[in-house]
């Protein structure tokens, strides 16, 4: 019986998008199956360079360039240290607040296949209705508003896809599936591949401000444009700061989860009471008007066991997510995408073969590109302090800003990894070390493999997890 | 460098940077740095660079511990003991 489809496509976001354009650019037959109808809101607008590759070869770049979304030239961050001076000849103490500011610019360093010393900043609505358009203009047929149930595999010559359309249940056939459903981990569910992170359980709250004055918060007004990552005197808590338009600016506020069901159903109370941490930004933030709910997401720290096996393959959010801290999410989708896509153009061009092995390198290259992200999110958490130390350094700063730049693939460890390690071990180990009291407080929190809960986790335990496969 | 040169150095940065030019002369080569708060993880991070920059000796982050940062005087052994490399 031959398939309705070559392949058929879970999910019309950034992953599965560019994948549809790759596969149908090379010839395939292709359906794309959004449960949505776009344009609809979502998280994660800020992107890496290593993102404009995939626009450039899906042919998508023009018409991002003509939307207008805000130019991301590079990436700052800050935080404010209460100091305490006994010895300024006062009787008493004096306070102030000392502004520490890291800053990378895209520009400082070449990256391969990258011609632009920007990225952008996206309202996903738009962003994610144009890369879809884009595949469907190069032949992959996308349904809108239909949602995929789940996958039969019993046929070892092609998959089943049950699709709801209203009130009916329709089956697709395809030689084979690729899953981008994002967060929603339809195959890595049904299969039971889906593994929660056991060092990452991190929860958001997000929204949009109109009439944030970036300006003032800036100082630098080349910057007013760049990410802002404002630390907060909170353990593992930091907040966004993402323009999306030249008056409105998305913010969230990214902590641990048990901070934030103790905080209850009260999201907007907890938002604000995270902010209240830094009362430059609160101030700056009470004078703009919210635009939109506070939406939370949460449990988006997960792996899963397999990527592939015959006739499938996971992308994007459907694969892996960590943490959104370094931007690497709609990177990460278009990436895996490309690669995945590669390996099943392969496999079509060579006589169909769909089995898993066809997607060695795929899965390959994907987990030792995701590992590097893991790592540096891991330092970045265990001690922030010394993340901005690393960047502020002549001998790491481009190793730690080719990772921001997302050019992780190419399967170098970054130099600066080892030397991070180095000095977290002995931060860890030297409780008169300056930097102890920083420590962030990643706990295991998962299954059995993990370490107890009372146990920190150690950089050295992180180094080689058990879930990230090599 | 001499270590005497490294503690003069040390001591005009410290008083000018972090002490608001120490009017009434109050810090010495013993002033208990981080137990009095003229040195906490953030401006110590601040110093490094100085001393890497003005001195050429670049000092890991690894060792600052309240051991080699608890006075001038431990400051200028710890770097007087790092062999001199090309300056950054």
């Amino acid at each position: 019986m031959k398939p309705d489809f070559d392949v058929a496509i879970i999910g019309g976001g950034p992953a599965g998008s560019s994948a549809a354009a790759y596969l149908a650019g090379a010839g395939m037959s292709v359906a794309v199956f959004e449960s949505e109808l776009f344009p609809r809101p979502h998280v994660g607008e800020s992107l890496v360079p290593a993102t404009t590759p995939v626009l450039v070869e899906t042919g998508a770049l023009a018409e991002v360039q003509a939307a207008g979304f805000p130019k991301k030239y590079g990436a700052a961050w800050t935080s404010a240290e209460s100091r305490k001076v006994p010895f300024s000849g006062d009787d008493g103490m004096s306070h102030d607040f000392q502004d520490f500011r890291a800053e990378i610019e895209f520009a400082e360093r070449d990256q391969a296949g990258v011609h632009l010393d920007y990225t952008f900043h996206v309202d996903r609505g738009k962003f994610d209705l144009i890369l879809l358009k884009n595949a469907e203009s190069r032949g992959a047929k996308v349904f809108s508003g239909v949602r995929v149930l789940n996958v039969d595999f019993d046929d070892p010559e092609l998959v089943t896809l049950t699709a709801r359309m209203g009130p009916r249940e329709i089956n697709y056939t395809a030689r084979m599936v690729v899953d981008a459903s994002g967060r929603h981990t339809l195959l890595g569910k049904q299969l039971k591949y889906k593994m929660p992170d056991p060092v990452f359980n991190q929860y958001a709250i997000h929204t949009w401000f109109e009439g944030l004055d970036r300006r003032a918060l800036s100082n630098n007004p080349e910057q007013v444009d760049y990410i802002f990552i404002h630390f907060l005197p909170i353990s593992d808590t930091w907040v966004w700061q993402i323009p999306i338009t030249d008056t409105v600016t998305s913010v969230g506020v990214v902590t641990q989860k048990k901070l934030f069901t103790e905080a209850k159903a009260d999201r907007e109370k907890f938002f604000w009471d995270c902010i209240g941490s830094r009362p430059d930004l609160y101030e700056a933030l009470q004078k703009c008007e919210r635009v939109r709910p506070f939406k939370p997401e949460g449990d988006y720290s997960y792996s899963m066991r397999e990527i592939c096996g015959d006739r499938f393959v996971l992308i994007g959010d459907a694969a892996r997510f960590v943490d959104p801290i370094f931007s690497s999410g709609v990177s990460v989708a278009m990436n895996s995408a490309r690669l995945a896509a590669a390996d099943i153009i392969a496999a079509h061009q060579t006589g169909g073969d769909y089995s898993k092995a066809s997607f060695d390198t795929y899965a390959r290259k994907i987990r030792r590109g995701v590992k590097s992200w893991y790592e540096f999110i891991s330092i970045y958490y265990r001690l922030n302090v010394l993340f901005t130390a690393f960047v502020q350094d002549p001998k790491y700063r481009l190793d730690v800003l080719k990772m921001l730049q997302g050019d992780v693939y190419d399967g170098e460890e970054p130099k600066a990894l080892a030397a991070m390690k180095e000095v977290v071990e002995a931060v860890e180990n030297d409780p008169t070390h300056l930097w102890y009291p920083y420590l962030g407080s990643l706990r295991a929190t998962g299954p059995a493999e993990a370490s107890p809960a009372e146990e920190p986790v150690t950089v050295a335990e992180l180094a080689e997890p058990a879930l990230v496969g090599g | 460098m001499s270590q005497d040169l490294v503690t003069d150095r040390l001591i005009d940065f410290i008083r000018e940077r972090f002490l608001a030019g120490d009017p009434n002369g109050e810090l010495t080569v013993e002033t208990p740095l981080l137990e009095w708060g003229v040195l906490d993880s953030l401006n110590t991070a601040v110093l490094l660079t100085h001393i890497r920059d003005e001195m050429g000796i670049t000092i890991s982050p690894v060792h600052i511990n309240g051991r080699n940062f608890a006075t001038v005087a431990s400051i200028a052994a710890l770097i007087t003991s790092i062999p001199v490399v090309s300056a950054s």
